[in-house]
């Protein structure tokens, strides 16, 4: 039933081409502005501030990576979807996802983080890195940021689940984010991502042969803005399309989520709409099925509570 | 006896009367070391520093302070010390490097916010906002 994440993608050419634009041009871009160092010691470089107001936009991360000494603590839920109406309160009543996560910040433009969640046990270990930041006299016209992480599922061994090996239970999720703050009020960002996962489920066919129901690796894109209405509150919003095709239908659903945030001098707190259920990034751009023409949309919060030492 | 009576009923209304004046938080004087003081203020007080400053005192200060700086922020009833109207001619006698320090250090109710601001930039601009309440 294993099957190796080396397999080959079934990925089409026109998402190849896309892919290799989008990362030639960051490279290209952070080339550039290692050439570029040696005249910044001259003039001081003055960096935008504040693309997003925290570590999240909904469903994704933000290019945002918070100031050195920044401990942060993380609370999501997702609830169910709203297709119930008043029989669950739209979901909030039938259960929910939850994640709690903690994150550090121990130098500028690294953070490291672990999360623990109740999809499935699993537990992660994620680090955020600052590549590039946009700069006020727009010599670098745009802010890049990596995130990644390493998620375990830690359920205990049954006949639910596949696990032979520990490295069965892993799963992986590697993310470029590129932003562009536009104004004091609009931000935009780019993130393309690959989500990997040791050992996808598979079924055997009438034959008896092993089936993929995933590949191992999944291509996926999200575009996230912000748009601030004063200076402690932002309408926000995502769409997240997936770029792999899988096997038999098994094509996960894009996302549309859009909400609003506040934000205070300690805390970060949004509300919104979506279709993601999950809280790991790779659960969600593998194995979507809320569809966005079924109004298959849920409710959803992250709340942050941020300390500085 | 009347007299014994008068006598007790007025010590203790005495003692009351100065122990509720006790309980009126007493603003201290907040001294600030002269070289702190003299700093001059290398940010220019331009629209986009106001600005930030702005963004800032509202994410870090208004809730304290209030919007426009009179001290009626939704947590000020919490603190044990009022906050001070800052739109005040005394309060904006002080020099910048009076308020620069005093942002950056904080005092008991007050936190510091040189981590949270971490670029002294952004509190000369916090600065240079709060020179636009005065009344």
């Amino acid at each position: 039933m294993k099957k190796p994440i080396t397999s080959s993608l079934p990925i089409s050419g026109l998402t190849k081409a896309c892919l290799l634009v989008i990362l030639s041009c960051s490279l290209g871009t952070v080339m550039a502005q290692d050439t570029t160092a040696n005249h910044s010691v001259v003039k001081k470089t003055s960096y935008v501030k504040n693309t997003f107001d925290g570590n999240f936009i909904i469903d994704n991360q933000t290019v945002m990576v918070p100031v050195k000494g920044t401990f942060e603590f993380d609370i999501q839920h997702r609830f169910g979807t709203v297709n119930n109406g008043f029989t669950d309160l739209f979901g909030i009543f039938s259960g929910a996802t939850m994640k709690l996560g903690f994150s550090y910040t121990p130098v500028n433009n690294l953070q490291l983080g672990f999360d623990a969640t109740n999809e499935n046990m699993q537990v992660d270990w994620n680090l955020k890195f600052a590549l590039l930041k946009q700069t006020k006299d727009g010599s670098t016209p745009v802010s890049i940021t990596y995130f990644g992480n390493l998620a375990m599922d830690t359920r205990k061994k049954d006949s639910t689940n596949l696990f032979v090996n520990v490295s069965d239970r892993l799963s992986y999720f590697s993310q470029i984010i590129i932003a562009r703050k536009f104004s004091d009020k609009f931000s935009l960002q780019i993130s393309p991502s690959v989500s990997a996962f040791n050992n996808p489920a598979g079924y055997l066919n009438v034959y008896g042969t092993q089936m993929p129901q995933w590949t191992g690796a999944h291509f996926s894109i999200s575009a996230s803005g912000r748009y601030k209405i004063s200076d402690g509150s932002s309408l926000i919003a995502n769409y997240d399309q997936p770029l792999s095709q899988q096997p038999g239908g098994n094509t996960p659903r894009p996302n549309i989520s859009f909400g609003i945030e506040f934000r205070t001098s300690g805390h970060d707190f949004e509300i919104f709409f979506g279709n993601y259920s999950s809280l790991l990034q790779q659960n969600n751009n593998l194995y979507n099925i809320n569809d966005v023409a079924k109004g298959q949309f849920l409710i959803g919060f992250n709340i942050s509570r941020l300390w500085n030492f | 006896m009347k007299r014994k009576i008068m006598l007790a009923t007025s010590i203790i209304a005495v003692s009351i009367m100065s122990f509720a004046f006790t309980g009126i938080p007493q603003t201290k004087p907040w001294p600030v070391p002269d070289k702190d003081a003299k700093m001059a203020n290398p940010v220019k007080a331009d629209k986009e520093s106001i600005s930030g400053g702005k963004a800032l005192w509202s994410l870090h200060c208004a809730s304290c302070h209030g919007k426009t700086g009179v001290g009626d922020g939704s947590k000020a009833a919490q603190l044990k010390t009022q906050p001070q109207d800052l739109t005040t001619k005394a309060m904006q006698s002080q020099s910048d490097g009076s308020l620069f320090y005093k942002i950056s250090e904080g005092r008991e109710d007050m936190p510091s916010f040189k981590k949270k601001i971490p670029d002294p930039d952004d509190i000369w601009s916090v600065v240079n906002y709060m020179r636009t309440l005065k009344k």
